[in-house]
């Protein structure tokens, strides 16, 4: 391709060689795949995961500015602070991305004042980073992943191997699935792309999702947390034997007991994960010991 | 004294390795992280016990319920926990219980193995900077993509493979001599509570504290009909259609609420003079 561009005169080489190309859905899709493969690989603590978006972005970026010092400049700009959820911020982001550099390229090309400065591509990216890192995060790790693991649970637990690969292949799927929409949903909808959030079709989706995840742990709850008091003893010739006494008052009562006391340090400790774990083996083995376990 | 063949602790060590990188399927590597089951089966396929190996791995699963990195780092690494534990379960014929004793602090050292590695990445970012220079796309994927997988993979394989080649079959027998004393019975105890640990911090991560009804609700349906063995399968469907009937319900009372304006209270009966 560089060797035609040298025979022509060079008007005709500024006019078709540095026009920018369009933008499809299918680069759209190929960036979002890129970053999705390389996602956390250059995770660092100076700029988190830059390197994977200007990674994701670099051959929509070549299609776009066939000059070497726009090039150079854009992709120090996709190479700023980046850190979001794979799914929900990458891919809006990623096609957020392209239809901003798309517009900045004809900008640039067309020479016109530019409306799509460096600041306002990232302020947007910026702002957005953050919010749906959020709501990606609890929504597709935290509620669908544990759903596909609450399913598979009792096959794993009866050894089979399906308990491991059902919530995988599950999930890994859906993540790409969902991944290209948000993409497309970005690229489509430019910097009105935070409406896809406020939409209420969105809203019931999660909505139904939280109930069945909070459902689901319910399950989960009934089915695996196993605390149980051992103890009994004589009294005045009558046995006492404190379990089936709690059952006949409550059956489940000390696993919810225990599950809502881990609850209620979260709300009080906020989500110390490690030290609630440290508390509750110190408190299980204690009683435990004791014999009231 | 069992322990694990070199081609065994290798080949574990290596799967840890590509699942730490990030790099094996790319983002499919978010799950196989967050989750010990695959690592677990992984582990069952190599040392020829899958079974065995599930069986400890979804008692292991049930503490990492819920757990996630926002931000990228998170408190345990329970792949790396998986990776240690179960073999040592396996090798020394552990109950669950006590393969969860060794999996707790295997996965809160992995965790700083983990933030080890975006140390090194940092340094490799400067070789990214200097080829977007360059404008040399082939150097920047090497960079952004190669580079740091092979500083992972030389950051992970030997210490993994180590812990299970020497370590392993040590923390298995301290563990089996330690068999038939009120330290197993601890362990049990301890065990069957920790489940709740994984479900108590997805039910705080869902967040939305009013839908806790819901929780409740499943809980004590699954004590009740416990003898009728309904399985999960079953109960994601009916837990689905709970909540589809729950939001098809708020919709419509916010639709109504929206269409008819300030609230007609002639509707509701009055069941107060009913005495």
């Amino acid at each position: 391709m560089k060797d035609t561009g040298k025979n022509l005169p060079t008007a005709e080489k500024n006019d078709s060689n540095l026009e920018p190309e369009q933008i499809t859905n299918k680069d759209v899709s190929k960036a979002y795949l890129r970053w999705h493969f390389a996602n956390e690989i250059p995770h660092s603590f100076d700029r988190y995961l830059a390197a994977s978006l200007l990674w994701a972005m670099m051959p929509i970026l070549r299609k776009l500015y066939k000059d070497d010092d726009t090039l150079r400049a854009a992709y120090k700009r996709q190479l700023l602070f980046f850190n979001t959820q794979l799914t929900w911020g990458g891919g809006i982001i990623t096609g957020l991305m392209s239809s901003m550099e798309q517009e900045r390229a004809r900008e640039e090309y067309n020479q016109e004042e530019i409306k799509m400065t460096d600041d306002l591509m990232y302020n947007t990216k910026a702002g957005l980073m953050g919010a749906l890192a959020g709501i990606g995060d609890s929504i597709d790790s935290g509620t669908i992943q544990y759903i596909f693991i609450a399913i598979a649970i009792p096959w794993a637990q009866s050894g089979s191997a399906l308990g491991a690969l059902f919530p995988f292949i599950c999930f890994a799927s859906y993540q790409v699935l969902i991944g290209l929409f948000f993409a497309r949903q970005g690229f489509m909808r430019g910097r009105n792309a935070t409406t896809l959030m406020q939409s209420s079709g969105i809203q019931n989706v999660i909505d139904l999702l939280s109930i069945l995840g909070l459902f689901m742990m319910g399950i989960l709850a009934g089915n695996y947390v196993k605390v149980s008091s051992s103890l009994k003893f004589e009294l005045s010739g009558r046995e006492f034997n404190i379990q089936e006494t709690l059952n006949s008052i409550l059956p489940g009562m000390l696993p919810l007991a225990v599950v809502l006391g881990v609850y209620w340090y979260y709300t009080k400790k906020g989500l110390k994960v490690t030290q609630a774990l440290l508390w509750l083996t110190l408190i299980l083995a204690v009683l435990a010991a004791v014999g009231i376990l | 004294m069992e322990t694990l063949t070199f081609w065994q602790s290798l080949i574990i060590a290596l799967w840890v390795a590509a699942v730490m990188s990030r790099a094996f399927l790319g983002g499919a590597t978010l799950t196989l992280r967050f989750s010990p089951l695959m690592t677990g089966l992984v582990v069952g396929i190599v040392m020829g016990d899958v079974a065995g190996a599930m069986v400890i791995t979804a008692a292991i699963q049930l503490i990492y319920m819920g757990v996630f990195s926002p931000g990228g780092t998170m408190p345990s690494e329970p792949a790396i926990a998986a990776a240690i534990a179960v073999p040592v379960a396996l090798l020394g014929n552990l109950k669950p219980e006590a393969a969860i004793a060794v999996a707790v602090p295997v996965g809160l050292l992995g965790a700083y193995l983990y933030q080890f590695r975006f140390f090194i990445n940092t340094f490799l970012g400067k070789l990214t900077d200097k080829a977007v220079e360059k404008l040399n796309d082939s150097e920047i994927s090497r960079s952004i993509v190669l580079y740091p997988v092979i500083a992972s993979f030389t950051l992970f394989v030997p210490l993994v493979f180590i812990a299970l080649y020497f370590g392993a079959p040590v923390i298995a027998d301290v563990i089996k001599a330690l068999e038939g004393t009120v330290v197993i019975h601890i362990l049990e105890v301890v065990g069957g509570g920790l489940a709740a640990i994984g479900i108590a911090t997805t039910i705080y991560v869902i967040g939305r504290r009013e839908y806790i009804v819901f929780f409740l609700l499943a809980f004590f349906m699954s004590v009740i009909f416990a003898s009728l063995k309904i399985t999960m399968v079953t109960y994601a469907i009916l837990g689905t259609l709970i909540a589809a009937i729950f939001v098809l319900v708020k919709r419509d009372i916010n639709n109504r609420a929206v269409s008819t304006g300030p609230m007609e209270t002639n509707d509701f009966d009055d069941d107060d003079d009913d005495f």
